[in-house]
């Protein structure tokens, strides 16, 4: 199923004419351009408004009256320069980062062998076992966060990073493992057959046979994994508590809100920062993470 | 019991307290609605989304990854940005209702300070970050459908509402399906929205199931009852997902396709 709705997605989009030279422009711009427009304004709203906060003068933010609250007169960057050098929030990125990238790199090792295993080696219940991962994946971190945190606590791991890098995969794996069973089933398994008459040992395989063909699914399951892990609040909420391990997330809601309304644009200023290394990793792999994410719903 | 010390077994009177628990109660109802308004809104706006990119335009490409990018952004993050926008003093929302003379001069909305208001505003927060995935996943089911289908429909007379009524929606049916048991799923548990936003305030108004758990098993150290809350949350998952997994294989079965 899934070969064929990756691969079907495709070649129609761009090509489709149909009956639309039926349509006359004025119609077009009723029926589509301007609701179209509409909707475009106010799911990008919010963020233009955070960057119009970051930037602009505390006089302005919090006087509407006296000038366009939607424009900004002069421009500051002091909040940005407070934010970076007055504040913990470079170490917050970095803790941010880390954690979500070591995460990442471990969930993607233990799913890459355990979607190998479960589409490839044949036993019996493999696809039980598929199944089951894949009802892992629809328990989210709110219902599991107690009972982690009894784990967390008898192994002596509250509030260090690793209570975050060994927590993180529990929702991460189930997706990646699902997101690389289907990739690892498109791959032909006459080529592993050759290889395996050849002399090859399974390892080999995998490593040099499967995992070469698979990468636009590893960039995927990469890409994915690390927005989840950047997203990712409850955990890092509950298993964290000193200022110095927190993660942007938390730290945004915790450490700039004291009733002290003259934060408001180093408060903008940090959402914006935090989620820019994430628009800025999927401008770069847009392709990859739409067919992913619609691959990965249909399948 | 807390945290780090052993417990001793107490079958269900966790959940017998919840049941006489008014705040856990109001939870509850909460959630469903939360969910229910929120997944209605978030399909029919998705899916004329969808529709709506689906036409042949310029920059095509660009606006389908713009439309994305609300998805991309930590919720956190966004939910901080409508947190400004909704307050109290120095709401946009409230500048241009006074500006448009719908609301006197210097008279104020307490968007997030007001019970219902405050439901409101979360509701609002939570479509307006729905809407991405789901218009983008439909857009994705929109595009392997013929165009041969369409041509044929215009021949035949029909008119756009019926070509959508008996041609896409049929065929987009299967993955409608997965796509509202993802988005009602991650509805449901959400948390990271309303504790950003309004901490379950104001008198509790805005509690969901996963706010008031964090509440009273983390901040207020009755884990058990905290773990109650959420596992009462099961139920109603498992609900959602049979209902999807039924719908599906009835409609993959009228298709005459395999249920594998």
């Amino acid at each position: 199923m899934t070969d064929a709705t990756l691969k079907s997605s495709a070649p129609l989009a761009d090509s489709r004419e149909g009956m639309t030279y039926l349509e006359t422009l004025p119609r077009k711009v009723v029926t589509v351009y301007l609701p179209l427009f509409i909707i475009l304004v106010v799911l990008l709203f919010p963020f233009y408004w955070m960057v119009l906060t970051s930037i602009k003068p505390d006089a302005q933010l919090l006087d509407l009256d006296s000038s366009n609250p939607l424009w900004v007169v002069n421009p500051t960057l002091q909040h940005i320069e407070k934010l970076l050098f007055g504040s913990a929030y470079p170490r917050w990125l970095f803790n941010t980062m880390m954690v979500a990238t070591v995460a990442t790199f471990l969930s993607i090792f233990a799913s890459v062998l355990a979607a190998y295993a479960i589409t490839r080696i044949r036993y019996k219940g493999a696809a039980t076992v598929g199944g089951l991962i894949f009802l892992a994946y629809l328990v989210p971190p709110s219902i599991l966060f107690i009972p982690l945190s009894a784990v967390i606590h008898n192994y002596g791991l509250f509030d260090t990073p690793f209570a975050l890098i060994l927590t993180y995969p529990t929702i991460l794996i189930p997706f990646c493992t699902w997101l690389l069973m289907g990739y690892f089933k498109t791959i032909p398994y006459e080529l592993e057959e050759c290889a395996l008459i050849d002399g090859a040992s399974r390892w080999q395989i995998l490593v040099q046979i499967v995992l070469p063909l698979a990468v636009p699914g590893l960039i995927s399951a990469f890409i994915f994994a690390f927005t989840l892990c950047w997203n990712e609040f409850i955990y890092a909420l509950t298993f964290i508590s000193s200022d110095h391990n927190k993660t942007v997330p938390v730290a945004i809601i915790s450490n700039f809100v004291d009733g002290d309304i003259f934060r408001w644009g180093s408060l903008m200023a940090g959402a914006l920062i935090g989620s820019l290394p994430l628009v800025i990793l999927y401008a770069f792999f847009v392709e990859h993470y739409v067919s992913a994410m619609t691959g990965a719903v249909k399948e | 019991m807390r945290i780090g010390r052993g417990g001793s077994f107490i079958g269900f009177e966790n959940y017998i307290y919840l049941l006489d628990d008014r705040d856990f109660l109001r939870a509850t109802g909460f959630t469903l609605v939360y969910t229910f308004i929120a997944s209605i809104f978030k399909f029919s706006i998705g899916l004329y989304l969808a529709v709506l990119l689906n036409n042949n335009m310029p920059f095509k490409a660009l606006i389908r990854a713009v439309v994305l990018i609300p998805f991309i952004v930590p919720t956190v993050l966004s939910a901080v940005a409508f947190w400004w926008i909704f307050d109290t003093q120095f709401s946009i929302f409230t500048w241009l209702l006074q500006k448009w003379g719908i609301l006197e001069k210097n008279q104020l909305i307490n968007w997030l300070g007001d019970p219902l208001l405050a439901q409101c505003s979360v509701i609002f927060a939570n479509i307006w970050r729905g809407i991405p995935f789901i218009a983008i996943t439909l857009l994705a089911g929109l595009q392997t459908v013929s165009p041969s289908l369409y041509e044929a429909a215009t021949l035949d007379g029909a008119s756009k509402w019926q070509m959508f009524r008996f041609v896409t929606y049929p065929l987009l049916t299967p993955i409608i399906a997965v796509v509202m048991t993802f988005s009602v799923l991650f509805t449901f548990t959400d948390f990271q929205l309303i504790w950003a936003m309004t901490r379950g305030g104001p008198v509790n108004a805005t509690h969901l199931m996963a706010t008031l758990s964090y509440q009273r098993g983390i901040l207020g150290g009755r884990l058990g009852e905290g773990a109650a809350i959420a596992t009462a949350m099961v139920p109603f998952l498992l609900a959602a997902i049979m209902i999807s997994w039924f719908g599906l294989q009835r409609r993959k079965w009228q298709q005459g396709e395999n249920n594998d």
